[in-house]
């Protein structure tokens, strides 16, 4: 049921919604969605401000910013090409997860994520590392 | 990835009651449960399933993506459950060079590769204790000697079929020899195919199979479920196979398979208790996928399987540090870096050619000393000069030796031998619990120097008279970079410096995946004590015995016979009955 709620927020892209929301209900879902997306990611992805890259970049700040342009990584020819002059915004996030290779064919990170409950989880936590 | 505490006994409770799967109680979420359900007629037919397929190929990796195409190019409605959050498995990190005998580029090239010279070959590797040429198995079991003949008449067919279909497009690399071709005198080189876009340097050809593999997946219709985790194999009243029951971030998923389930779910590398009492050598690890915890053997402990080649494992020497840190970039050394480098053990002293081919190297850790009731070699010292580190760093192939911006939190450094051999002295002592109370000698600095001058008298001459480095064609191939010195006669070897700054690594065996499980035949059926197929049930790659005993044949030699086993276990499946 949260994850419907999540899913229309996201859809409507009205995030004054949340604000609404219980805050213990907010702060638990952040947490589940913390636990769960470090889990899924941590194998290549770091998340703290300032951390190292590791085989793939650091996502703090992701929203929002150019794609392929997290300084001191290197990332593939398949990555640059498909998303050189692109700004990850929750929509383009969405569309990475569901395939990464139909967005960049030629991209070193494989994943799709059919199920939209899980993408929301993944982009709701990856939409909090900000200043 | 995600570790649940597994009860120690888990074996024991691995029998579900019926009454519980129906009602969907499943298994005490404390604890992972593996095992068997079995339904009656009535059972199956009222149980609640999340899917319905003709086959189920539990694990998106180096056996399963390709296990999943060609069942799927049959006909089949397939779907992957993947216990992990990503594919690929333990491919995913690996070079992926795959070696297929009698391949179809040699075929077009006209490069002979014999089948009775590839029996021998392989014959000779996998049991050298047994090997004779006047037996009609060249020493090998029937077992043996049939999945030995699948491997040579299956994986160039299946390699072909999936280029084809664009799963898997190669490139010949034909001058790359197998491990022991001065054993041959054909089918010694022009067995290995590598993914047609890798890098040169052929180091990143996990990434672009599983890239490629998947996508054909995908453009199959093939549903790939992620964060899936198999627990349960579903069986009916008859014994036959007819369904898995797996866990998600949601709760139960279980789906029934109308003709096959077939296992892809690698080794047990992860799994400290199967990697103490199964295998032959005390290893702390590998650099397997996390999730390769030897599921598959859990979950048919109650089937009556005949568990082969449990002692043995596919092997490389990987990072000490990186081990205990259970770090999941941990690639394994295939190839040792530098040329003024060697390696030490707790004297100082050299005590194996540092370039020997991965999977041998990595025996020397394990080498037992009875007179010291200790194993001597269990973590050696890698030590380099500041040449080595600037000509030899790469971030490829597992070295050691790592450019600046790769992480280097293995790497210990010193002005000064002696402050070296300090530094290395505080390190080891952070692991005394994981070694035994490992230090090195009192005399490790003196015998050190000693060692440096007498490796660099054979640098200089280009011979090492100790333990024959860059000897073998095999050492030359996996050298890596080294500094180009005009008139050098033997490029694995330069003397090490007088001059700091030096560096050093911990470095020991460790498995790039166990290869022992359940026996199947070479259609990839899972057989009972009786040797009959339990009807439905497949297994290929590390989940299941490999044929090769302790031999590793060539580079490649995981990967090419897995597409072979994948493609004859896809056929075999395809011919089930459809079953409730």
């Amino acid at each position: 049921m949260r994850g419907n709620i999540f899913e229309r927020v996201l859809l409507s892209g009205i995030l004054g919604m949340l604000m609404s929301l219980p805050v213990l209900a907010e702060e638990d879902d952040l947490e589940k969605a913390k636990r769960l997306t470090e889990r899924d990611c941590q194998q290549c992805h770091t998340f703290k401000k300032g951390e190292q890259h590791g085989q793939g970049p650091n996502l703090f700040g992701l929203i929002g910013r150019p794609a392929a342009s997290a300084p001191g990584f290197v990332y593939s020819p398949g990555i640059r090409e498909a998303l050189q002059g692109k700004v990850w915004t929750r929509e383009l996030l969405d569309q990475w997860l569901t395939d990464t290779i139909a967005v960049a064919p030629k991209a070193q990170m494989v994943y799709f994520q059919d199920d939209p409950k899980v993408r929301a989880r993944l982009i709701r936590y990856l939409e909090s590392l900000k200043d | 990835m995600s570790t649940m505490d597994k009860a120690s006994d888990a074996s024991n409770e691995a029998v579900l009651s019926r009454r519980q799967f129906l009602k969907g109680a499943g298994a005490s979420a404390a604890a992972a449960t593996f095992g068997t359900v079995t339904l009656s007629t009535s059972e199956a037919q009222a149980a609640a399933f999340d899917a319905d397929v003709d086959i189920v190929v539990c694990g998106g990796g180096g056996a399963g993506l390709p296990t999943a195409c060609f069942s799927a190019w049959l006909g089949n409605k397939v779907m992957v459950l993947e216990k992990a959050a990503t594919l690929g498995g333990t491919s995913f990190k690996a070079a992926y060079w795959y070696w297929v005998p009698n391949n179809a580029a040699m075929q077009k090239a006209g490069i002979p590769d014999d089948k009775q010279h590839y029996l021998r070959y392989v014959a000779r590797l996998s049991q050298p204790q047994s090997f004779d040429l006047n037996h009609p198995r060249y020493g090998l079991s029937e077992w043996e000697y049939a999945m030995c003949e699948a491997i040579y008449d299956s994986a160039w067919v299946g390699t072909e079929l999936l280029a084809e279909k664009g799963a898997l497009p190669y490139r010949h690399v034909a001058p790359v020899p197998d491990y022991f071709a001065e054993m041959e005198t054909i089918g010694a080189t022009g067995r290995v195919l590598f993914p047609k876009d890798g890098a040169a340097s052929m180091s990143d050809g996990g990434q672009v199979a599983t890239r490629t593999l998947s996508a054909a997946l995908r453009k199959a219709g093939v549903p790939i479920k992620i964060n899936h985790r198999v627990e349960k194999i579903i069986l009916n009243d008859k014994r036959e196979v007819i369904g898995v029951e797996a866990k998600n971030d949601d709760g139960i998923y279980r789906v029934k398979a109308r003709k096959a389930v077939m296992f892809c779910t690698g080794g047990f590398t992860h799994d400290v208790e199967l990697r103490k009492n199964f295998l032959s050598i005390p290893a702390y690890g590998g650099c397997a996928a996390m999730t390769n915890e030897g599921d598959f053997i859990r979950m048919t402990s109650t089937l009556g399987v005949q568990l082969r080649n449990m002692n043995y494992a596919w092997m490389c020497p990987i990072s000490f540090e990186k081990a205990i840190a259970k770090d999941p970039s941990l690639i394994g050394c295939f190839s040792v870096a530098g040329d003024s480098m060697i390696f030490v053990d707790k004297n100082g002293k050299r005590v194996v050619n540092e370039k020997l081919h991965y999977n041998e190297l990595a025996q020397k850790f394990f080498e037992w000393d009875g007179a010291n009731a200790q194993f001597p070699y269990l973590i050696l010292t890698s030590i380099w000069d500041q040449r080595a580190q600037d000509h030899s760093a790469s971030h490829e192939y597992g070295r050691l030796i790592v450019p600046p911006g790769i992480d280097n939190k293995h790497v210990i450094q010193g002005e000064t031998l002696e402050e070296l051999t300090a530094n290395i002295d505080k390190r080891l002592a952070k692991y005394a619990s994981y070694t035994g109370g490992l230090k090195l000698s009192k005399d490790f600095a003196s015998n050190l120097k000693a060692s440096i001058a007498r490796f660099n008298t054979f640098a200089a001459a280009g011979k090492d008279e100790d333990f024959h480095r860059g000897e073998r064609g095999v050492d030359l191939l996996f050298n890596g970079i080294v500094k180009d010195e005009p008139g050098r006669k033997n490029a694995t070897m330069w003397p090490i410096s007088d001059k700091g700054p030096y560096y050093a690594a911990f470095v020991t065996g460790g498995t790039l995946d166990t290869k022992g499980g359940p026996k199947t035949n070479p259609e990839g059926q899972v057989l009972d004590v009786a040797d009959k197929p339990i009807a439905g049930l497949y297994g290929v790659g590390n989940c299941v015995a490999s044929a090769s005993g302790r031999a590793y044949w060539a580079g490649g030699s995981t990967l090419g016979p897995i597409i072979g086993f994948a493609y004859r276990a896809a056929n075999q499946a395809n011919k089930e009955p459809v079953r409730s």
